[in-house]
This record gives C-alpha cells, sequence and structure tokens, in this order.
C-alpha cells in the first residue's frame, strides 16, 4: 500500500518492449483478459489478476479509472489458500492412528504415509480461506518506467510475470548498477564495468 | 551478466554511494549543490543499517539515533563495515521528503512525501481523486529525480581519475570518527 495514502514504499523498474500505436485500447483490453478472479466460492488454490488502486474488489474499474494523465495505476491481487505446516501434520498424525486402528495395523507403509499426506492436505487446502494480498503499482508510458510499491521480492517476480503475460513486456528493475549504465555515457560505462569495491578507511 | 549476478556483484556501488553522500552531505553542513537544480538539502537522521561481508560471514550493525548519536555508525565504517540503509531528510523547492533509503537494490522505504495543500480534497469525485494522484506521482518520481542526479555526481567522480582525490576525502573523514 501506500500508493494512494500515507507513507509508501517503492522500487522503479524499466519497461522493455514496444507497445502497439492504439495504447489505450490495447491496455484496456491486457487489464480486462487478465483482471482478477475471485475464488471464495470455487476451491482453487490460488488467484492473481488485476484490480483498482482504490478498491481490491473492483475489476472492471467502475468506480475508478486505471489511467491518470500518462499513467496507468493498477493493483496486483494475489488471493491463497494456505494451511500451516504445524496444522498438516496434526491430522496427518490424526489420520495415521485412525486407519492403524481400523486396520489393525502396527506401523504405516512408507508409500501409504505419502498418500495420506497429500489427500490432507488437499483436504485442508480446500477448507481454508483464500488470504488476499495486493499491491499497487504506477507506470508510466511516457517514459516507460514503472514503480512498484512493495519491496517483497517474491511480489516482485509475481509481477515481472504477470506484466510479461498481461502487455507481453519485460520489467527490468532498477538497481543501482544497471540506473548507472543509463546515467553515464558509453566511456564511462565501460570504466564502470571494470571497478572493483573501495576500501573507504 | 544475469540480474541475480549482477545484483550480487555489483552490491557495493549502491552502498558505495549511500557512504559519500553521507560524507557529501557532512561536508558543507548537510547541502549538496546538484548541477542545474541547485542546493538541495540532505541530511542523515535517525537510523543506519551497516553491514560487513558476504553470504554466510555477512554481519549487520544497527544504529539508532538523533544525527549527532551518529558516532556508532561512523565506528562502524572505521572497521570497514558499508552503509546499507540510512533514513534521509531530503530537501529541495520547498518540497521535503522523509525517506530511507536500502543501498544495494536502491530500494525506496518508508517514504513520507511533503506536505501539499491538496490533501483535503473529495476523494469521491474522479476529478479530484485524479488531480490527487498524479500530484503524489509527482512527488514520488521527484524523489527519485533528485537521488538519481545525486547518484549521477558520485558516478561522474567514481569512474574518473579524480576518484582517488575524493577517496582519500572520505577516508580522512572516516578515520576522524576514529580519533573523536
Amino acid at each position: 500500500m501506500g500508493f494512494v495514502k500515507g507513507t509508501a514504499s517503492y522500487v522503479r523498474f524499466a519497461v522493455e518492449g514496444e507497445l502497439p500505436d492504439n495504447i489505450w485500447d490495447f491496455i484496456a483490453d491486457r487489464i480486462t483478459s487478465f483482471a482478477f478472479r475471485d475464488i471464495d466460492e470455487t476451491y482453487e488454490e490460488d488467484s492473481l489478476g488485476w484490480v483498482s488502486v482504490t478498491n481490491m474488489f473492483d475489476t472492471d474499474f467502475k468506480y475508478a479509472s486505471y489511467a491518470a494523465g500518462n499513467f496507468v495505476t493498477l493493483a496486483m491481487r494475489f488471493d491463497e489458500r494456505k494451511v500451516s505446516a504445524s496444522i498438516v501434520k496434526k491430522f496427518v498424525q490424526k489420520e495415521e492412528e485412525r486407519i492403524k486402528k481400523e486396520k489393525q495395523i502396527p506401523k504405516i507403509s512408507r508409500s501409504m504415509r505419502v498418500e495420506i499426506k497429500e489427500r490432507i492436505q488437499n483436504e485442508l487446502i480446500r477448507k481454508a480461506l483464500p488470504m488476499p494480498s495486493v499491491f499497487d503499482l504506477c507506470w508510466n508510458l511516457e517514459n516507460s518506467t514503472l514503480l512498484f510499491f512493495s519491496t517483497n521480492q517474491k511480489a516482485q517476480s509475481m509481477l515481472e510475470d504477470l506484466f510479461k503475460e498481461s502487455f507481453g513486456l519485460t520489467l527490468v528493475q532498477q538497481i543501482p548498477y544497471i540506473c548507472a549504465e543509463h546515467l553515464l555515457g558509453e566511456d564511462e560505462v565501460d570504466r564502470l564495468a571494470r571497478i572493483t569495491p573501495d576500501v573507504f578507511v | 551478466m544475469d540480474l541475480v549476478d549482477l545484483i550480487a556483484e555489483k552490491r557495493f556501488l549502491g552502498q558505495e554511494f549511500l557512504t559519500w553522500l553521507w560524507w557529501k552531505s557532512e561536508e558543507r553542513g548537510g547541502v549538496v549543490a546538484l548541477p542545474g537544480e541547485g542546493d538541495v538539502v540532505v541530511v542523515f537522521e535517525k537510523h543506519m543499517l551497516l553491514e560487513y561481508g558476504e553470504g554466510d560471514s555477512n554481519e549487520s550493525l544497527v544504529c539508532r539515533g538523533l544525527q549527532t548519536e551518529l558516532q556508532e555508525a561512523r565506528t562502524g565504517l572505521v572497521m570497514g563495515k558499508k552503509l546499507e540503509q540510512a533514513r534521509i531528510k531530503l530537501a529541495f523547492n520547498d518540497y521535503e521528503w522523509n525517506f530511507t533509503m536500502a543501498a544495494a537494490l536502491m530500494e525506496f522505504r518508508n517514504v513520507k512525501l511533503p506536505k501539499t495543500g491538496g490533501e483535503s480534497g473529495n476523494e469521491n469525485d474522479p476529478e479530484e481523486r485524479e488531480g490527487m494522484v498524479l500530484e503524489r506521482i509527482y512527488l514520488f518520481e521527484e524523489l527519485i529525480r533528485m537521488v538519481l542526479g545525486l547518484f549521477r555526481i558520485f558516478l561522474h567522480l567514481r569512474v574518473s581519475p579524480e576518484w582517488r582525490d575524493e577517496l582519500l576525502k572520505v577516508r580522512e573523514w572516516v578515520n576522524r570518527a576514529e580519533r573523536a
């Protein structure tokens, strides 16, 4: 959060690739195709897609447009059903005990143990409620840069994949060395490639 | 080189920049001249994180306190640690930002934007909402522009023969901390 209100944390990406001439039609079409789909009433394990930055339930941007001047403002929403390892362990052990009693066997085979774990895990995930996470972004169409309002690396990697899938464009994180290549002249970039860490004492 | 290797191998570049910026800001009492823009106030305050070593042998040191109490962080530099994160106040053109810079990846964390008059608008009005969003975007990008301007000064020096002299001055400043 933080893009629309309050304090914010963000990183910068360069957007690489060509957009078609009818930019806004293309973007509208791609956002609709990759809009977030709710999984509350299904058994799907997770869902990833675009929502409005002002309302995570607004997937068709009825209440606020994603366009602001030459910027596209979007939020990436990821809902995931998760079960903690200790809960899985507890229910697997419980099931193993039940089977041992029912079949009157002292030990459960390795293959049966794997089968039980898989079955219990699936059952628990279906019962779990999807946990939502929302991450805002602001795409500057004029200079092909993008601010992503999270420093979480897993979220950044999901963004790179979803952005590529949605718009066919590649995001390149602007770490200091890559920024430097854009800020320096050709000769200086060659010299930059050769520098090694200096000692400041 | 792919991004993962670049991040690991060139991690020092952002950290050297942040350390240099600390020295640069103290050289003129919290002001750095940005060519074509004028003076920018850059003050390091309250919170710093220093790093030493890589991978498993990585050590970090967190220093908190007011500006005058950052002596411990200076001592960290004497021990060969590098500045990885710092809370900075940056002021330019009547605007003042407070933010934490994470140097290795150039992340802007907990950015507090300058106060402007546009915050009391009606959020339900689409035009006013768009105006507010555009203003925030401008302020986020302006901070980046300033930081990249400062980074450019550092880079020009870092790849030039003048870096030797600059480095001597930074070393003298670091070593003064030891004697203080």
